[in-house]
C-alpha cells in the first residue's frame, strides 16, 4: 500500500492560516451594515461549517457509491469517516447559525428553509449512524449504509434547491444567490474564501487520519486471522 | 429460465400479500386505527370551530399529513419485516427476481395507502371542516403523494429488515427522506385548499412527482444489493 | 472603546479554541504516526 507522504509541517501551516483566518475576521473584515454590532462576523464560521457538512456527506456518497461496486472494506471505513465528520460540523453548523439567528432576530430557530435543511442533514446523518449500530456483520452494515446513504443523496438536492426558489428566506442573498453572482465586500469575500479553505483542510486532515487508523486497523484485523 | 414475465411475477408477489393481509389484517387493522384514533382525537379537540379562517389551510394540511404520515409508519414496514420475522425471505428470494419482489411490494403499500386516504381524507374533511376548493388538485396531490410515500417506505423498510427490523429505526431512517416529501405534499395540500385551478397544486406536485421518481430509480438500483446481501 | 475591547476578547477566545482543537487533533496525528511505525 503507497502512503502518500505529506510534509510534517502541514498541520502547523493549516494552524497559522486559521489564525490569521480568525484574527482577520475581526479585524480585516469590516462591520457588516445592517447586522446587529459584530454578529455577522460569525457568518465566517458558520458558512465554512455548513459547506464542510455537505462536502462530508459528498465525500460519503462518493465512498459509499465505490463500497457497492467493489466491497472494498476501506471504501466503506471511508464513508464513516466522513459522515462522522460531517455529523461533528452539521452540529458546529448548526449551533453557530442558531447563535447568529438569536442575536439577529431574537429566535434560536426560525424555520427558514436553509435552517431546515441542515436539520435534515443532521437526521440523515444520525440515522446513518442508526443504521450502522443495528448491522452485526461487516459486510451487510456497508452495504445497507451506503444504499441509505445513495437514498438520502437523492433526495436531498430537493431541500437545498427546489424549496428555498418556492420559499422566501432569511438567509441573505449573499450566501444564496439567484443570480449566481457573489455580492460581499471583496475583504469580507477573502476572509470568506480564507476560512473556507482553513476549515476545508481541517476536515481532509482529520478524515485522512481517521482513514490511516481504519486501515491499521483492517492490517490488524488480517494479520489476526492468519 | 423465467417462463414468467416480471409483471406477471410482481402482481404474483402483489397477490400473495394482499392473501397473507386479508387473513390477518395486521397491516390494515394498525394503520386504520391508528388513523382513526388521532383523526379523532384532533377532531374532538379542535373540530371545525376552534382554528380561524385565515390559519385554517396551513393548519388542517398539515395535520392531515400528519395523521396520514404516522398511520403509514405504522404499517408499512410490515411487508418486509414479516418476511423476515417468518424466515419465509430466503424462500422469496429463490421464487422470484428481486425487481418482481421490489414491485409486488410497493404496489402492496401503494394500495394500503390509498385505502387509508380514501378513508381518512373524506372524513378528516368532514369532522374537521376542512373545506377544500380543489377537490381534482387534492386528489393529484393524494395519488402522486401516496407513490411517493409508498417508495421511500417501501426501500427502507427492505434496509431495516435486513438490520434490525424494529420499528423505531424505520421511522428513523425514513423521517429525513420523507420531510422534504411532506413539506411540498402539505403545500400542495393547502394549494387545493384555497385556490379553484387545479393548476395551483402544480408547483408543489412537480417536486412531489420528481420525489417519487427519483426515489423509484434509485430503488431499482438499491433493492437487488439490499435485498440479494 | 467598550466594542472594540469585547471584540478583542471574542477574537482571543476564539483563537484559544482553535489551539485547543488543533493540538488536540495533532495529538491524535502523533498516535497514529507511532501505531504506524510500530508496524
Amino acid at each position: 500500500m503507497t502512503e502518500t507522504k505529506r510534509p510534517s509541517w502541514w498541520p502547523w501551516l493549516l494552524f497559522v492560516w486559521m489564525v490569521v483566518v480568525i484574527w482577520a475576521a475581526f479585524y480585516y473584515a469590516p462591520s457588516a451594515r445592517g447586522f446587529k454590532g459584530e454578529s455577522a462576523r460569525i457568518v465566517f464560521f458558520h458558512v465554512p461549517q455548513a459547506w464542510v457538512a455537505v462536502l462530508a456527506f459528498c465525500v460519503n456518497l462518493v465512498f459509499s457509491i465505490r463500497y457497492l461496486r467493489r466491497r472494498d472494506a476501506l471504501d466503506d471505513a471511508r464513508a464513516a469517516a466522513a459522515a462522522r465528520l460531517g455529523l461533528v460540523f452539521a452540529v458546529l453548523a448548526t449551533v453557530t447559525g442558531s447563535l447568529f439567528a438569536r442575536v439577529m432576530w431574537n429566535h434560536f430557530w426560525n424555520w427558514d428553509p436553509r435552517e431546515v435543511s441542515i436539520a435534515i442533514l443532521l437526521l440523515i446523518y444520525f440515522a446513518y449512524f442508526a443504521l450502522r449500530e443495528a448491522v452485526a456483520d461487516e459486510e451487510r452494515r456497508g452495504a445497507l449504509s451506503a444504499s441509505y446513504a445513495v437514498l438520502a443523496f437523492v433526495t436531498m438536492p430537493f431541500l437545498i434547491f427546489v424549496v428555498p426558489r418556492i420559499y422566501w428566506s432569511l438567509h441573505p442573498d449573499t450566501i444564496i444567490n439567484t443570480r449566481g453572482s457573489i455580492d460581499m465586500e471583496s475583504r469580507m469575500l477573502h476572509v470568506l474564501i480564507g476560512s473556507l479553505v482553513g476549515f476545508t483542510g481541517l476536515f481532509f486532515w482529520l478524515y485522512a487520519l481517521d482513514v490511516r487508523l481504519a486501515r491499521l486497523r483492517q492490517k490488524h484485523q488480517q494479520r489476526g486471522e492468519v | 429460465m423465467r417462463a414468467s414475465s416480471l409483471l406477471s411475477e410482481a402482481l404474483a408477489v402483489l397477490g400473495k400479500e394482499w392473501t397473507s393481509e386479508l387473513r390477518s389484517r395486521v397491516a390494515l387493522n394498525a394503520i386504520g386505527l391508528f388513523a382513526l384514533t388521532t383523526l379523532i382525537a384532533v377532531a374532538y379537540q379542535i373540530g371545525p370551530y376552534r382554528i380561524s379562517e385565515a390559519d385554517r389551510p396551513f393548519l388542517l394540511a398539515a395535520l392531515l399529513w400528519i395523521i396520514l404520515f404516522f398511520a403509514a409508519s405504522s404499517g408499512l414496514a410490515r411487508v418486509f419485516v414479516k418476511e423476515e420475522d417468518a424466515h419465509t425471505a430466503k424462500t422469496l428470494r429463490l421464487a422470484a427476481r428481486p425487481a418482481a419482489v421490489f414491485a409486488g411490494k410497493l404496489l402492496f403499500n401503494l394500495i394500503l395507502l390509498l385505502c387509508l386516504e380514501a378513508l381518512i381524507v373524506p372524513l378528516y374533511c368532514a369532522l374537521m371542516g376542512f373545506a377544500v376548493r380543489s377537490v381534482a388538485g387534492l386528489a393529484l396531490v393524494l395519488a402522486f403523494g401516496a407513490v411517493a410515500l409508498a417508495s421511500t417506505a417501501t426501500i427502507v423498510a427492505a434496509i431495516i429488515a435486513r438490520a434490525s427490523g424494529s420499528g423505531t429505526l424505520f421511522a428513523i431512517l425514513t423521517v429525513p427522506l420523507a420531510l422534504p416529501l411532506l413539506v411540498f405534499l402539505i403545500q400542495g395540500t393547502r394549494a387545493a385548499a384555497q385556490a379553484d385551478a387545479i393548476a395551483a397544486v402544480f408547483p408543489a406536485l412537480r417536486a412531489i412527482v420528481s420525489l417519487a421518481g427519483v426515489t423509484l430509480v434509485a430503488s431499482v438500483y438499491l433493492f437487488p444489493v439490499v435485498w440479494h446481501d | 472603546m467598550p466594542a472594540a475591547e469585547s471584540l478583542f476578547w471574542v477574537a482571543a477566545v476564539t483563537i484559544v479554541i482553535w489551539a485547543g482543537v488543533f493540538f488536540y487533533c495533532l495529538g491524535l496525528a502523533r498516535r497514529v504516526r507511532r501505531l504506524e511505525e510500530g508496524e
